[in-house]
């Protein structure tokens, strides 16, 4: 018998509590897994953005537009390799209602060169290209709506609602893409296609315009760059790295994310709670065996120690339970379902494994932390008193 | 009144004890200047009423409590003024304890029981659970040493109760109420065993008591009345 072994013992003493305790710990664990994983996943566009990419769009919002002639201007500024342009066109499929996918209007011989994570076959780009009325879909898009090369695709908008003839577009290509948390649920289409058919006053707008740049470490510089290049002009622009661009679109979310940081917190109080209770039980319990053991010359930071053994086992079986449950489920089901049928949000729904460190290493501090106020209560018991209750 | 036993020099000596309790704002005064001798070798009961300070003297001398006047002297070593962690390696090594009610351990066996303050020392895992089996043979027990405690009898749990207390090879043991749980043949086979102990191993044993027959079998009894001994 050791130290550890009495202590492990212990923990088989009340077998439902320490079972119901542990499975408490495992459901607090992958809540968390959950919510951090959601919240990572929200956030992996802007975690993952490009380094060399640079975004200008309307000083005052996105939402407002830029004359389509600062993407010229933009394209010459200096340390700017590459630009293109594109608008957000707010489409819906009306045979797929209930579906959310991103729309953009893009300009088609420059975009896949300043996005090339986005990856379309050449005879497919060609065809794309020859189209005015062509589109660009994800393969999960496709796969999830059953677009086909050649496919005509209607869709409506509220941001360019349709006047004479519906916004009907064909298949041309079906884009994968270089990374997992790329978003492969969207379609584009040709600037040119929506321009020419808008109302003469709405012609020529561009939503935002993207820049690859020589030097990714100056993104800033090069963006201040070209937002000087519009300081006298009527619209000024506001330039940012891409990681920013996206972090100040999310802001929109910055609630919910908020949130979820709130709720992942009262999580780890509760399953802290969870742990104290279960722990504080079974020291009052064991008052008199505490007490015997203090009696027989066993220190009350060998008691302690006891404690905190158990709590952290508790914690670590707790912890360890919430991963073997959180990785199939997320990983097999969950992850997947929300990948194909959420990929504008979702793009890449995985845990996280950061995520997957800390949830285990705050099962286990939090089991500590837990068993700190028992450990101190039962290590400062007056051992005459405690023997002279039980008798 | 104080007793001084008369054999030889004394394992223990208690010299002025006075033990005060504060409850509630209220000083309750259990010992009162109390002088008490233990011959080594000796085995001696406490007697008294509820509330004459018979447990009180045992935690004091066993150096589980400290007297609020006094000096306890323990083979010629001042244990009230050690400090907490002195004073339980002190008793680890010199004090074995019986309580009436027994105070196992559920989640161990008969022989973990008895092992467990041999975790305290340095003596390898091979050789804690030898001494442990032997301190079960000395006791009879020696087919209970894988039983848990709920699957012994009262008496086969003071056993191994009394077989934790000698493990350690203590030069003392104090029993509180060691048979007041017991029926009366299991209480006197518990007798019987420190007895034994005493008679054949030459321990020093205490017991503080209400049965009369344990008293018996005590060489010597003590009689308190309201934290005095009577003559």
């Amino acid at each position: 018998m050791t130290f550890l072994g009495l202590a492990a013992k212990n923990l088989g003493r009340n077998k439902v509590r320490t079972g119901l305790t542990v499975l408490g710990v495992a459901v607090a664990v992958l809540t968390f897994l959950l919510l951090r994983t959601v919240v990572s996943a929200w956030t992996a566009g802007a975690d993952h953005a490009a380094k060399d990419r640079v975004v200008t769009r309307h000083k005052v919002t996105f939402v407002m537009t830029l004359p389509k002639r600062y993407a010229d201007d933009v394209r010459k500024a200096p340390g700017v390799k590459l630009s293109s342009w594109a608008n957000w066109f707010g489409g819906r499929d009306p045979a797929h209602e209930d579906e959310f996918f991103a729309t953009f209007a893009v300009d088609g011989k420059t975009y896949f060169a300043v996005v090339p994570e986005l990856v379309v076959g050449e005879a497919q780009m060609a065809a794309f290209l020859e189209d005015k009325s062509g589109c660009i879909v994800g393969d999960m898009l496709a796969k999830k709506l059953g677009y086909a090369l050649g496919q005509k695709v209607t869709l409506e908008s509220g941001i360019y609602p349709a006047t004479e003839t519906p916004w009907t577009f064909t298949v041309r290509g079906i884009y994968t893409a270089t990374a997992r948390n790329v978003d492969r649920v969207s379609l584009m289409f040709h600037w040119d296609y929506l321009n020419d058919a808008l109302p003469e006053a709405r012609r020529d707008e561009v939503g935002w315009i993207m820049s690859r740049v020589e030097d990714p470490t100056r993104t800033a510089d090069i963006g201040a760059g070209i937002d000087q290049l519009f300081d006298e002009r009527d619209i000024q622009t506001l330039s940012q790295d891409e990681h920013t661009f996206l972090k100040s679109f999310m802001a929109g979310f910055s609630a919910v994310l908020t949130a979820f940081d709130i709720i992942s917190v009262v999580i780890l109080a509760i399953m802290t709670l969870i742990l104290g209770n279960t722990i504080a039980m079974g020291v009052r319990e064991r008052t008199s065996e505490f007490a015997t053991m203090r009696a027989i010359g066993f220190l009350p930071k060998h008691i302690a120690v006891f404690i905190l053994s158990e709590a952290v086992t508790l914690g670590l079986l707790g912890g360890a339970l919430g991963l073997v449950i959180a990785f199939p489920l997320v990983e097999g089901l969950l992850g997947r379902w929300l990948e194909e049928n959420m990929g504008a949000i979702f793009p890449f729904f995985r845990l996280p494994l950061p995520v997957v460190g800390l949830a285990f290493a705050l099962s286990v501090a939090l089991g500590v932390l837990a068993s700190l106020l028992p450990a101190r209560t039962a290590a400062r018991i007056k051992v005459t008193e405690a023997l002279r209750r039980v008798a | 009144m104080n007793e001084v036993s008369p054999a030889g020099e004394p394992l223990i000596r208690l010299r002025g004890i006075t033990k005060e309790y504060t409850r509630g704002g209220e000083t309750l005064r259990v010992l009162e200047n109390l002088d008490l001798d233990v011959a080594r070798g000796s085995f001696e009961a406490l007697m008294g009423p509820s509330g004459s300070g018979k447990s009180t003297l045992l935690n004091l001398l066993a150096g589980l409590d400290a007297p609020t006047q006094g000096t306890v002297e323990v083979d010629g070593k001042r244990i009230d003024q050690m400090s907490e962690g002195k004073l339980a390696s002190w008793r680890s090594n010199h004090v074995g304890f019986v309580f009436q009610s027994y105070n196992l351990l559920p989640v161990l066996t008969a022989v973990e029981n008895v092992e467990l303050p041999l975790l305290l020392t340095p003596v390898a895992s091979s050789e804690r659970r030898k001494r442990a089996e032997t301190a079960l043979r000395v006791v009879g027990l020696t087919d209970r040493m894988g039983h848990y405690p709920r699957q012994l009898s009262g008496g086969q749990e003071q056993r191994v109760a009394i077989a934790r207390a000698i493990v350690n090879d203590p030069l003392l043991i104090v029993a509180d109420e060691p048979t007041g749980d017991l029926d009366r043949a299991s209480a006197d086979d518990i007798l019987r065993l420190l007895e034994t102990l005493n008679r054949d191993l030459g321990k020093t044993i205490v017991i503080v008591t209400h049965d009369p027959a344990a008293a018996e079998r005590a060489r010597i009894t003590h009689h308190l009345d309201k934290g005095k001994l009577r003559a």
